[in-house]
C-alpha cells in the first residue's frame, strides 16, 4: 500500500515536537472559538486563518487541520448546553442533546458527542486515506472542460440543495461570482471592476469576504435584533458516560459515520442532510428505553448526528484535496488558505507536495485524539465560555475581524471593503440568503473562468468541446438535474399533499 | 427555464401579503406602498449589480489572443446570469415569496429591526477605519471595542473600558511581538 507508506511519512512530519505544538494550539483555538455562540465552523476558520500565515506551510496546515476539527467539536458543545438554534450542521444535535442536558445528563451528552466525533473522525479520516489516491488516479486525466463542468456542478448543487429557496441560493452564488471578478484578469492583465481603486487590483481577499459576510454580518444582524434575555447555560462537570451509554452509542456512531462521509464528499452534500438522516434513522430504529426517551433526550439522537457531522467534515476533504473542489463554505476558506501559499489542491498537489498533504492528513488523526483528551475534562471550562456577556462577545468578534483583515495587507481599503461586505452579509441573513454559495462562488469563480477559457481555446472556439468528454457531459447533466430539484420537490409535494396550502417552503 | 424559479408563491395566487406583517421591518412603509417589501431592495441590488458588471467591463479593451476569449467574456456571462436571477428573485418577492431570516444563538427572530443599533455599530466601525492609522491599533481598537460593547448593551461602562484597553494592548503585543504582524503604532508609537 503506497498511501500507507506515505501516511507513515506524514506522521513523521506531524509528530515532531514543534508540529505537535502547532496541532495543540490549533485544536485549542479551534474549540475555543467554535464554542463561542454565533460563530460556526466556517467563521472559526476564517477568523483564525490570518494567524497561520506567519508559520511555514507544513506547520500552518497542521495547525489548520486542528482548527477545522476543533471548530466542529466546539459547535456541538454550544448546541448541547445552549438551547438556541446555532449553525445548521449542529442544530440536529441540539434537538436531543439539549433535552438530555436539561434532564441532568449534560455530561453524557457531551461525552457521546466527543467520543462519537473521535470515532467518526478517525474512521472517516482513514476512509480519506483510502479514497484520496483513488480519486487522484481518476482525476489526473481531467481536462479543463472537466474542471469547468465540476465547478458548474458545485455551483448549482450548493445553490439548490443548501437553500430552501433556489432563487435565493443562486442570487447568493451570483454575488459571490461578482466579488471573484474584481481585480486583474490573470490571462490578459486587464483590470476589471476595480472602480479605479489601486488596492483592488489584486482582487478581494477571501479572508475579507468570509470575515465580512460571516463575522461583521453576524455582528450587525445581532445588533439589529439582539435577544435581550440572557441565554440559559446548562451547568456541567467533566464529560463522562457509563456502560449502558456506551452500549447505546456505538451503533449510532458507526451508522452516523456511514451517512456523513459520502455526503460530505459530494458537491452540495454538506453536513445538514446526513445529520438529519442519522437523526431520523436512529429514531426509527429506537427500541425500549430509547424509544421512550426519543424527543425527551435520547443519547442515540446525539451520538448519531454528531458522528455524521464529523464524518462529513472529513469527507469534505476528499474533493478539496484531490480536485481542489470546495463543497462547503469552510472548505472554500481552506482552499483559499492553500492558495495563500501558492499551492493549488488537486492531483498535482499529491505529486509535488506529498509531505505537506500527508503531514496534514496525519495531523487530522493526531488532532482528533487531542480533541478527545481536551474535551472530556474541559467541558466545564467551555460551559463557562458560553456565559460570556454578549456585548463583549460581539464587540470582540468585530475587533478580531478588523485585526485579521488589517493584518493581511495593512490596508485601510480592505477595512472599508470589509464593512461593505458586512452590510451585504447582514442583508443576506435578514432575508434568508445562504452565505455558503457566495463564498464558494467567489473562490471557485475565477478557477471556472480560467478552465472555461482554456477549454474553449483548445477547442478553437468550438463550444461543443465542453461536452465532448464523457466526464464533463455527465457532470453538466448532474448540474442541470440539481437546478431542477425544486421542480421535483414541488411535483412530489403536490402528489402527496393535494389540498393543503402550498408554499410551505416560504414559511 | 422559468419553472424552477417561480415556485414559492401559491399557485392559487392569492396569499394576501400580510400588510405590515410580522416580519416587515417598517410597518409604516408597508402601509404606504402595499406592494413594497424590504426584500425587494436586495433583489433589485442583485439585478442592478448584473447591469453594472456588464457596463463596468465595457471599457476593458479585449486584448484577446487569437483563439482564447477576452477578459470580457466571463463578466458578461456572470452579469447576464445576475440579471436573470435578479428578475426571478424580484418576481418571487412580489408574488409573496419570503426567505427565512437566519436563526442564530443570540438572535430574536421576531424582534423588530433595531436600526439605531445597526447605525451606531456602522458608525463606530467606520470611525475606527478612518482613525486607525492616526490613533494606532491600541487606541483605535480599544475605542472600537468600547463603542461596540456599549452600543450592544454593556451596562458597566467602566468594566467595558477596562476590558477594551486590556484587549487592545494584549492583541498588539501578541500580534506585533509574537506573530510579527504589522499594526500601526500611532499615538503610542515608541511607547510600547
Amino acid at each position: 500500500m503506497e498511501s500507507f507508506q506515505l501516511l507513515l511519512e506524514g506522521f513523521s512530519t506531524a509528530l515532531t515536537p514543534v508540529n505537535l505544538l502547532y496541532a495543540l494550539v490549533g485544536v485549542t483555538l479551534g474549540t475555543l472559538v467554535g464554542v463561542l455562540p454565533g460563530i460556526g465552523p466556517a467563521m472559526t476558520v476564517a477568523l483564525l486563518l490570518p494567524i497561520t500565515f506567519t508559520v511555514p506551510p507544513a506547520s500552518a496546515f497542521i495547525m489548520f487541520a486542528g482548527i477545522y476539527y476543533g471548530g466542529m467539536y466546539g459547535g456541538s458543545t454550544t448546541s448541547i448546553l445552549l438551547n438556541t438554534p446555532g449553525e445548521s450542521s449542529s442544530m440536529i444535535t441540539a434537538l436531543e442533546g439539549n433535552k438530555m442536558a436539561r434532564r441532568g445528563r449534560a455530561a453524557q451528552a457531551l461525552a457521546t458527542a466527543a467520543i462519537g466525533s473521535f470515532v467518526a473522525g478517525t474512521i472517516a479520516t482513514a476512509l480519506l486515506v483510502v479514497a484520496a489516491p483513488l480519486v487522484v488516479d481518476f482525476a489526473i486525466s481531467f481536462g479543463p472542460e472537466d474542471y469547468f463542468a465540476l465547478a458548474i456542478l458545485a455551483f448549482t448543487a450548493i445553490s439548490s440543495v443548501l437553500s430552501r429557496s433556489m432563487v435565493r441560493g443562486l442570487a447568493s452564488l451570483g454575488l459571490g461570482l461578482v466579488i471573484g471578478l474584481v481585480g486583474i484578469d490573470e490571462q490578459t492583465g486587464q483590470a476589471r471592476l476595480t472602480l479605479g481603486i489601486d488596492q483592488l487590483l489584486d482582487g478581494i481577499d477571501v479572508v475579507v469576504v468570509a470575515v465580512g459576510l460571516f463575522a461583521l454580518g453576524e455582528a450587525l444582524y445581532v445588533a439589529s435584533r439582539l435577544r435581550h434575555a440572557t441565554p440559559e447555560v446548562v451547568p456541567v462537570g467533566a464529560a463522562w458516560m457509563g456502560r449502558s451509554d456506551w452500549g447505546r452509542s456505538w451503533k449510532p456512531w458507526l451508522r452516523g459515520t456511514a451517512f456523513g462521509f459520502p455526503f460530505g464528499a459530494l458537491p452540495g452534500g454538506g453536513a445538514e442532510i446526513p445529520t438529519f438522516l442519522s437523526y431520523a434513522t436512529e429514531k426509527k430504529l429506537a427500541k425500549g428505553v430509547a424509544k421512550e426517551e426519543y424527543g425527551k433526550g435520547a443519547i442515540e439522537g446525539v451520538a448519531g448526528p454528531e458522528a455524521a457531522n464529523n464524518a462529513s467534515a472529513a469527507g469534505t476533504l476528499v474533493p478539496l484535496l484531490t480536485l481542489g473542489l470546495p463543497t462547503s463554505a469552510t472548505a472554500a476558506i481552506m482552499l483559499a488558505a492553500f492558495q495563500q501559499y501558492g499551492l493549488q489542491p488537486g492531483p498535482q498537489l499529491f505529486d509535488h507536495n506529498p509531505a505537506l498533504v500527508w503531514g496534514m492528513i496525519a495531523s487530522l488523526f493526531i488532532g482528533n485524539a487531542m480533541l478527545l483528551v481536551l474535551n472530556l475534562p474541559l467541558a466545564p471550562l467551555w460551559a463557562r465560555v458560553l456565559r460570556i456577556p454578549r456585548p463583549y462577545l460581539y464587540a470582540g468578534i468585530v475587533m478580531f475581524a478588523a485585526l485579521g483583515v488589517y493584518a493581511l495587507k495593512s490596508s485601510i481599503v480592505d477595512l472599508v471593503v470589509l464593512f461593505v461586505l458586512g452590510l451585504l452579509g447582514y442583508a443576506m441573513r435578514r432575508f434568508g440568503l445562504p452565505i455558503a454559495p457566495a463564498v464558494i462562488g467567489m473562490i471557485l469563480g475565477p478557477m471556472a473562468e480560467i478552465q472555461l477559457r482554456r477549454a474553449l481555446a483548445i477547442g478553437a472556439g468550438d463550444v461543443t468541446v465542453l461536452v465532448k468528454s464523457p466526464i464533463a457531459a455527465t457532470l453538466l447533466a448532474l448540474a442541470a438535474l440539481a437546478l431542477l430539484t425544486p421542480l421535483f420537490r414541488r411535483l412530489w409535494a403536490r402528489r402527496h399533499v393535494e389540498a393543503v396550502t402550498p408554499g410551505s417552503r416560504v414559511e | 427555464m422559468s419553472s424552477p424559479y417561480d415556485d414559492g408563491a401559491a399557485p392559487g395566487g392569492a396569499v394576501p401579503p400580510p400588510a405590515g406583517g410580522p416580519s416587515a421591518g417598517s410597518p409604516g412603509e408597508a402601509k404606504r406602498h402595499a406592494w413594497w417589501r424590504p426584500e425587494l431592495g436586495l433583489s433589485l441590488v442583485v439585478f442592478v449589480l448584473g447591469v453594472l458588471v456588464i457596463v463596468g467591463t465595457l471599457d476593458v479593451s479585449a486584448a484577446s489572443s487569437a483563439l482564447g476569449l477576452g477578459p470580457r467574456f466571463f463578466p458578461i456571462l456572470v452579469g447576464s446570469a445576475l440579471i436573470v436571477i435578479g428578475a426571478f428573485y424580484t418576481l418571487d418577492v412580489l408574488r409573496g415569496g419570503r426567505g427565512d431570516p437566519e436563526e442564530s444563538e443570540d438572535i430574536d427572530a421576531d424582534a423588530p429591526a433595531d436600526w439605531r443599533s445597526v447605525g451606531l455599530v456602522s458608525g463606530v466601525f467606520l470611525a475606527f477605519t478612518a482613525l486607525l492609522t492616526t490613533l494606532g491599533w491600541i487606541v483605535a481598537s480599544s475605542l472600537l471595542f468600547f463603542g461596540l460593547s456599549v452600543t450592544l448593551g454593556a451596562d458597566n461602562k467602566v468594566k467595558a473600558a477596562i476590558v477594551a484597553v486590556v484587549l487592545g494592548v494584549v492583541t498588539y503585543v501578541a500580534f506585533v511581538r509574537g506573530l510579527g504582524v504589522t499594526l500601526p503604532g500611532g499615538l503610542l508609537q515608541g511607547v510600547i
